[in-house]
């Protein structure tokens, strides 16, 4: 299909059935809001195929070009779409089954996905192993039933509240090292065994929880057993690619509320602020080109994050002394809550610190800090 | 696994890894000109093929432009060659222009860009003085701007006079240009067209030259020995490296995607000159401290790079005359335009070339 015919039709397609009550919500900081309906949204886009644009169409998605599904992306930022509730699914979980998912998963698992009803979190960082994902102690044993059996901690996990799986790395093998003896299995979150409990951020809302397994049964395992460091990185690696570009566009959004606001509160003469604004719009065209280049993930990851926070804080800056005053409920503007939330930028996905060392020994082939310890990881 | 990609052509990367070897072993001098303006035809390859240049794209002069800047050649390839696109452009190109454009070709004129704002032209006489024109002291011929068109000046004509400067870069030279009721031949070129032209080209070189003093540092810092081991293991000097790939790769990708979009010229020519700029001083200025000491002598190539970077910093728009002009450009201080099938607010950016005067803050 031709890209302008595509565009056109996602675009009349979103203008028929996306809910004015949706336009912008769920953002950063407001992953509370309205989740039934946007639970129901992802049903409407899946029923409507707008769900795994990019997967193979013989596992049921639409094999469409990366420029396609930018296209889509772009016009989904345009229209002002929900934050979405299903990504993890399509876009980490789904993408992982088509790597490493045998045919009779890939038949269980996709078509839930794909049509926005299957909900799934990523278990994977613990209290104990952020950084250093390799050092995570999360255990599963196998049963003489020949089921495992997960206990343990995750956190900082996205969606669990409304999740329906899990995909957790846990040891399964406890005379390996670090890396070595790790699987990735598929839990299914609503049982005895799986209590989530959600982390209050900073901005006082929750998209974070907590998920404690105590004896929770799994149903499944991507890989073989000792395969989860594997199929870990293999989550990393798509972890970002096309929805950057889309989220690159919510950035666009973002900056035109900012500078809206300064303009409307008559801050436009303040040289400063009208200085910081130009490079603000300065550098989100520098992002967007050069994720165009598609540079290392690191690049853009290290550069997204600085842009966005450095976003929020001119936002509140540009609000003044009003910024220091919250809402009965502690209830925050956009602006708020976008110079709250993003100081989580720099840290979920890989820290800035661990892009750093990803770039310098990588990208640059600097030598390790220490020689490595046997079994270390290299953890990103 | 690199950091960075350059996105070119096969034949662009083919042209970049020849101009890289033979420019590793050339000396910048006469002869270097000769076989790089002359034999290989370098600056005439955005000149068409019907004045004798290689016909190629804004993009092969580029990868030309990358590479001299990389080893700070100090040979005027940036101007010439650009003078070739400009002079070579449809509608522009023709008898009068036609002998400049073939002595470009084959290495015979050296160009110079002269845009001042005193210098104004009337019945074919140019008049006017310019300073810090970039390579003017050895130019054959002047692009001069006067008013909105594009005037080319011989040196040679009665009435031109060209002052040589002391400059604290001394791999580029500059000249104050004179003119004197010197004879021009308007050429009908777009004098701020070629103005934003430039500006992209010296992003295209400051990019490069920064990449080059990250690769020169990076090396140093996986030999130089502190401690019982590679400067290269500290986190503190690691992680500034890392910092410094994500600058130069955005800078990189920013000045191809100004070559990349010609009908933005009059946004992301500011743009990516400040943006580049400003990446390179910053990467310069990183080079000496990383080397400690050494990068302090006169001996060590860094403070050339350090003194280019402030140089093209400072000339053909300031960081902040820049950063206003593309906010200007852009319309962020004037209009915000509602789109409202959606009820979403979305921004207009606005690009002209005229009206400079405002009264904006920054």
């Amino acid at each position: 299909m031709n890209d302008e015919h595509f565009r056109g039709e996602i675009r009349d397609w979103l203008a028929a059935n996306l809910p004015p009550e949706l336009i912008g919500a769920g953002g950063p900081g407001r992953e509370h809001e309205l989740v039934a309906e946007r639970l129901a949204w992802e049903q409407t886009l899946g029923a409507a195929g707008w769900i795994g644009l990019g997967w193979p169409e013989a596992d049921g998605g639409r094999g469409l070009p990366w420029r396609q599904q930018a296209i889509f992306y772009e016009e989904y930022a345009r229209a002002g779409g929900p934050g979405r509730v299903g990504h993890i699914g399509e876009q980490l979980l789904g993408p992982t089954l088509l790597m490493f998912g045998t045919a009779e998963q890939k038949q269980r698992f996709l078509p839930g996905i794909l049509a926005g009803t299957t909900m799934w979190c990523q278990g994977y960082s613990e209290p104990e192993a952020g950084s250093d994902l390799a050092g995570l102690r999360t255990r599963a044993t196998l049963g003489s039933d020949g089921r495992w059996r997960v206990d343990g901690q995750k956190v900082w996990t996205s969606f669990a509240q409304f999740a329906d799986w899990c995909f957790v790395l846990a040891r399964t093998d406890f005379s390996a090292e670090r890396h070595h003896g790790l699987s990735c299995l598929l839990v299914p979150m609503r049982q005895a065994g799986v209590d989530v409990r959600p982390i209050v951020q900073l901005t006082g809302t929750s998209e974070f929880n907590e998920v404690f397994f105590s004896g929770a049964v799994a149903d499944g395992m991507i890989g073989s057993p000792g395969d989860g460091w594997r199929v870990a990185m293999g989550t990393l690696g798509v972890e970002r690619g096309v929805a950057v570009y889309g989220q690159q566009l919510g950035f666009e959004r973002e900056f035109s509320a900012v500078l809206a606001l300064a303009r409307a509160a008559g801050r436009l003469p303040d040289p400063d602020v009208a200085a910081r604004l130009a490079d603000a719009w300065i550098r989100l065209k520098v992002l967007r080109f050069t994720t165009e280049a598609a540079v290392v993930p690191s690049v853009a990851k290290l550069l997204w994050s600085s842009w966005h926070q450095r976003l929020g804080e001119l936002a509140v800056d540009v609000m003044g002394p009003s910024a220091t005053l919250a809402g009965a409920s502690y209830e925050l503007t956009d602006e708020q809550r976008l110079f709250l939330f993003t100081r989580a930028d720099t840290i979920y996905g890989g820290s800035n610190e661990i892009q750093r060392n990803i770039i310098a020994e990588r990208g640059l082939g600097l030598p390790r800090e220490l020689p490595r310890l046997r079994g270390q990881s290299r953890a990103g | 696994m690199s950091y960075l990609d350059y996105g070119d052509s096969p034949e662009q990367a083919e042209l970049r890894s020849g101009l890289r070897s033979f420019l590793a072993r050339a000396d910048g001098g006469a002869d270097t000109w000769k076989r790089l303006a002359g034999e290989l035809g370098v600056c005439g390859l955005g000149v068409p093929s019907a004045f004798g240049g290689a016909g190629a794209g804004l993009g092969e002069v580029a990868v030309a432009v990358a590479e001299a800047g990389r080893v700070l050649l100090p040979l005027p390839v940036l101007s010439t060659a650009l003078a070739g696109v400009v002079l070579g452009s449809a509608g522009v190109a023709d008898a009068r222009t036609g002998e400049v454009l073939a002595g470009i070709a084959d290495g015979s004129v050296r160009a110079a860009f002269v845009f001042g704002d005193e210098v104004g032209a009337a019945d074919g006489r140019v008049s006017g003085v310019v300073e810090h024109v970039l390579d003017g002291a050895a130019a054959d011929v002047f692009l001069v701007r006067a008013g909105t068109g594009l005037y080319l000046v011989r040196a040679g004509n009665a009435g031109v006079t060209v002052t040589v400067c002391e400059t604290l870069d001394q791999t580029r030279s500059q000249a104050v240009v004179s003119f004197r009721d010197a004879v021009g031949v308007a050429t009908g070129a777009d004098a701020g067209r070629a103005e934003e032209l430039l500006r992209v080209m010296l992003a295209v070189e400051s990019a490069a030259a920064a990449e080059y003093c990250l690769d020169v540092t990076v090396e140093y810092l996986k030999t130089r020995r502190q401690f019982g081991r590679a400067l290269g293991t500290f986190q503190a000097l690691r992680h500034r490296c890392a910092d410094l790939a994500v600058e130069v790769a955005s800078a990189v990708a920013t000045a191809r995607a100004a070559l990349a979009r010609p009908e933005e010229l009059a946004v992301l020519g500011p743009l990516a000159k400040k943006y580049c700029a400003d990446v390179f001083w910053h990467v310069a200025a990183e080079m000496i401290q990383l080397h400690g000491g050494i990068g302090f002598t006169w001996e060590h190539e860094s403070h050339r790079y350090l003194k280019r970077a402030k140089t093209t910093q400072l000339l053909h728009g300031s960081p902040a005359e820049l950063r206003h002009l593309v906010a200007q450009r852009a319309g962020l201080y004037e209009e915000l335009c509602p789109v409202t099938t959606t009820g979403v607010t979305e921004f207009s950016w606005r690009a002209t070339l005229s009206g400079n005067a405002c009264s904006c803050p920054a």
